[in-house]
């Protein structure tokens, strides 16, 4: 090569390097997510993950959960200063701060907005989550800063629904007037930051809301990025154009993503509970020994060794552990020979074929692949009929698969997650259908009863008794829980530890700061 | 020629109808609905019904196509099921990326190829065909993802030339290249491996002829020859293959846009065909079944352009 040629080439090089990566600024926060794009930032109809991800940052509620811990016992104020209860439980008023400001030009945050809001959320017409609110009766403004609210019953748990979370995140009145249906693409909340821009299949936009009332934040900008191919999202993360990033549901991404210079690899809550729904109203999951049989033949130690350790944890119960109203329950051992024994017992001694409708989407069916080997071990034959998601979520509400793997996380209540998935009113193709997939009903009378129960400790004790009834009628196999995979650079810097967010994406706030 | 062109945009229409059609009815044979990923997955029944009613979807099927079409002839095309934004407006959006991106991957392709193609020809048997004939091969079994994969880790993660965010927001010329550059050279490579791979034979076939033979006989140069006498009687079968091959880059783009952060029509789709959005798919459809169509006349139209001896009746 001739010198000149060389002195070509190095000036290309330079001219390419010059032209190259993304430097972004330190006030710019990238966060990559997987997934191809945003549905709606109205937090009274956003359902997806995605979506409340990036609404977690922009609004508040009348209380919160403690900065970074999602459990409802964290509970501390927000907009609201203090409460009173009266004694029946039903009457609620809440003292509003006076120095809340809604973001850009729609002026202070009142009582109004408030009433405003938790009706726009208890409104079918408005809201995803207004059978939340049906107890609801009366939100009224007493005075500008005053926000009592009349409850027709007890209700498991008022707070609860008043954090920002679904239908708890508070709207200001003049931008939900005036921005109507747009409502969605144009966010406006009372936040740390401030919607600024969506381009479509790329990104959300948001900006520092500089009049945030517990003061500006240090961040900017936050780049929500839909970076919907894990590979290039590893990439992403690797070259520095991302700083925050939700990883695979895979052990081997933690490890290896942790092993990358500068990085923190964390699982956070709330984790999500896997597991088997037994259709009890057909044969032959209709006797008993069939389901012990099955659950016997699992073994929830091996699925997390396949799972993973860090991702993953046994199940305790029916619900989720950390729900308020958890109660560790003895599942039943893991003893193939038991469950063959349980299986000639009920007459089925060369053992049984069971149709499971099963999607396709590779962590669910992974899991499955594994639990069909288990199983198979005990004579029990799972048949997968393999579909896309979209058709296994009509599939299983039109009680098509004998046995239903799902995985779910709920607000962190007893009451929710019993009454969509346990509860005999929630049994698919029933009006009242939620996903109750076994047609469960043993806990029917402790479930009513502890969601009108004002003792928290007799409420507590009636969740106990509904969940141990569930796990002896074995609707359910509990298999185990699987937390969300974050990573970050070490560039940013959280002020308080983090166990998670209900909207499953860690708290930024006016704490949190990007380290040159 | 006019005519001709009439002609063929009045089938265009005929096709376009089949098209709705055919897709109206498939994607709601499909099991699954758009309401469960509006709603999310703790909706009850009785909202799924409110919300299908909403959106109409409880009316009879005949009804809802007809009220479809009612609309389409109008222009209105709907709002997406699912963002309840509009569909051509979303569409809009993502569609310059998209023609943005496979323009860019047929010029590469066809720079690539038809040098390459020419070059295995007049070197038929030897090292530089073999060569040619392998790394084309190589080319056409590559899927997009996996290439698309290694061109960043190379590019972008080792010698930091190329952002892995290509997410085509510059506006500044070098900005734009930068971005595009990866994920064109990308979706390139099939369509340079069938452009090799059809010049190579299509040129071996014209240097056989006699009028070449009597071009090299009267002593022009090789070049003069290959270039000036062989090339553009070659090309017939390339614009074949160009044109067909257009209308799979579009369709092909999906892949590469994913793998490089691109928006795109074809991460439109799949985000449509995942959430059931009836509306968008129906718009989509509308789209692509236009572009393959006009791109099949345009390149009836270059044949003519090519070959003096087509004629358009």
């Amino acid at each position: 090569m001739t010198i000149r040629k060389l002195k070509l080439y190095s000036a290309a090089a330079a001219l390419l390097a010059g032209l190259g990566v993304h430097a972004a600024t330190a006030q710019t926060l990238n966060v990559a997510v997987p997934g191809n794009d945003m549905a709606t930032l109205d937090p009274h109809r956003a359902s997806a993950t995605l979506d409340k991800n990036v609404i977690n940052w922009m609004f508040n509620g009348l209380v919160r959960t403690a900065p970074g811990q999602f459990s409802l016992d964290t509970i501390e104020p927000d907009l609201a200063e203090s409460w009173t209860i009266s004694e029946d439980g039903l009457t609620w008023t809440f003292a509003l701060r006076q120095d809340v400001s809604c973001q850009g030009d729609y002026g202070p945050l009142t009582a109004k907005d408030v009433v405003y809001s938790l009706k726009r959320a208890a409104s079918p017409e408005t809201s995803s989550y207004a059978g939340d609110y049906a107890a609801f009766e009366e939100i009224t403004a007493l005075d500008d800063h005053t926000v009592e609210i009349k409850l027709a019953n007890a209700i498991p748990t008022v707070l609860g629904l008043l954090v920002p979370f679904n239908g708890g995140s508070i709207i200001c009145e003049a931008a939900g007037e005036a921005l109507g249906e747009n409502f969605g693409r144009n966010p406006v909340g009372t936040g740390p930051f401030a919607f600024a821009e969506y381009q479509s299949q790329q990104y959300v936009r948001l900006i520092a809301n500089e009049k945030y009332f517990r003061g500006a934040p240090q961040i900017k900008e936050i780049l929500f990025r839909y970076l919907g191919s894990d590979s290039s999202r590893d990439l992403a993360f690797q070259s520095g154009e991302v700083d925050l990033v939700n990883g695979r549901f895979e052990e081997s991404w933690l490890n290896r993503t942790a092993q990358l210079p500068d990085t923190t690899v964390q699982v956070l809550g709330p984790y999500e509970l896997h597991q088997l729904h037994l259709n009890m109203s057909q044969p032959p999951l209709d006797d008993i020994r069939v389901r012990q049989a099955i659950a016997h033949a699992v073994d929830r130690a091996g699925l997390v060794a396949f799972r993973g350790e860090m991702l993953t944890r046994e199940a305790t119960s029916v619900i989720p552990s950390g729900y308020l109203g958890h109660e560790p329950q003895d599942l039943p051992e893991y003893d193939p020979e038991k469950a063959r024994a349980l299986l000639a017992e009920a007459g089925y001694p060369d053992g049984i074929d069971l149709k499971t409708v099963q999607t396709t989407l590779p962590a669910m069916l992974t899991t499955m692949e594994v639990v069909q080997a288990q199983l198979a071990e005990a004579g029990i034959r799972l048949n997968f009929e393999l579909v896309d998601h979209p058709t296994f979520h009509a599939q299983i509400r039109e009680d098509l698969s004998q046995v239903v793997y799902y995985g779910a996380a709920r607000l962190p209540v007893a009451d929710i997650f019993l009454t969509q998935f346990f509860d005999s009113r929630s049994i698919v193709q029933t009006p009242t259908a939620v996903t109750n997939f076994s047609h469960c009903d043993v806990g029917d009378a402790d479930i009513t009863a502890a969601r009108t129960e004002l003792d928290p400790e007799k409420q507590k004790a009636l969740w106990a008794d509904a969940q141990r009834k569930i796990v002896e009628a074995l609707c359910a196999v509990p298999l185990y829980e699987m937390g969300q995979p974050y990573a970050w650079n070490n560039k940013v810097q959280f002020a308080y530890p983090l166990a998670g967010s209900l909207n499953l994406s860690p708290m930024i706030d006016e704490t949190t700061r990007l380290a040159n | 020629m006019l005519g001709f062109v009439l002609r063929r945009l009045g089938f265009a229409v005929v096709t376009l109808f089949a098209v709705l059609t055919l897709v109206f009815f498939v994607i709601r044979v499909l099991p699954g609905d758009p309401t469960v990923v509006i709603l999310g997955d703790q909706a009850s029944a009785q909202s799924i019904a409110l919300l299908r009613e909403r959106i109409g979807l409880d009316r009879p099927i005949w009804l809802q196509y007809v009220q479809f079409l009612g609309g389409a002839l109008r222009g209105d095309w709907g709002t997406s099921l699912v963002s309840g934004r509009p569909v051509i407006g979303e569409i809009l959006n993502v569609l310059p990326h998209t023609l943005e991106l496979t323009a860019f991957a047929l010029v590469l392709g066809v720079a690539m190829g038809l040098p390459a193609g020419i070059w295995a020809a007049v070197n038929r048997n030897r090292i530089p065909d073999y060569v040619t004939r392998i790394v084309s091969l190589l080319g056409l079994s590559a899927p997009a993802f996996v290439s698309g994969i290694v061109l960043l880790l190379v590019f972008a993660i080792v010698l930091r030339w190329f952002p892995v965010i290509s997410s085509g927001q510059s506006t500044d010329l070098w900005g734009k290249l930068r971005d595009l550059t990866l994920p064109a050279l990308n979706l390139a490579l099939i369509m340079a491996a069938y452009v090799t791979r059809v010049t190579r034979s299509s040129m071996l076939e014209v240097l056989s002829q006699d009028y070449v033979r009597t071009a090299m006989a009267k002593g022009a140069s090789g070049t003069a020859v290959v270039l000036r006498h062989a090339l553009r009687n070659c090309l017939i079968p390339v614009v074949t293959v160009v044109g067909l091959y257009l209308g799979i880059l579009i369709g092909n783009s999906v892949l590469t846009e994913i793998v490089f952060n691109r928006p795109g029509l074809g991460k439109l789709i799949v985000g449509a065909l995942n959430q059931r959005d009836y509306t968008m798919l129906q718009g989509m459809m509308v789209i692509y079944t236009l572009i393959v169509v006009l791109v099949n006349l345009a390149t009836d139209l270059v044949y003519g352009l090519v070959d003096p001896r087509v004629q358009y009746k």
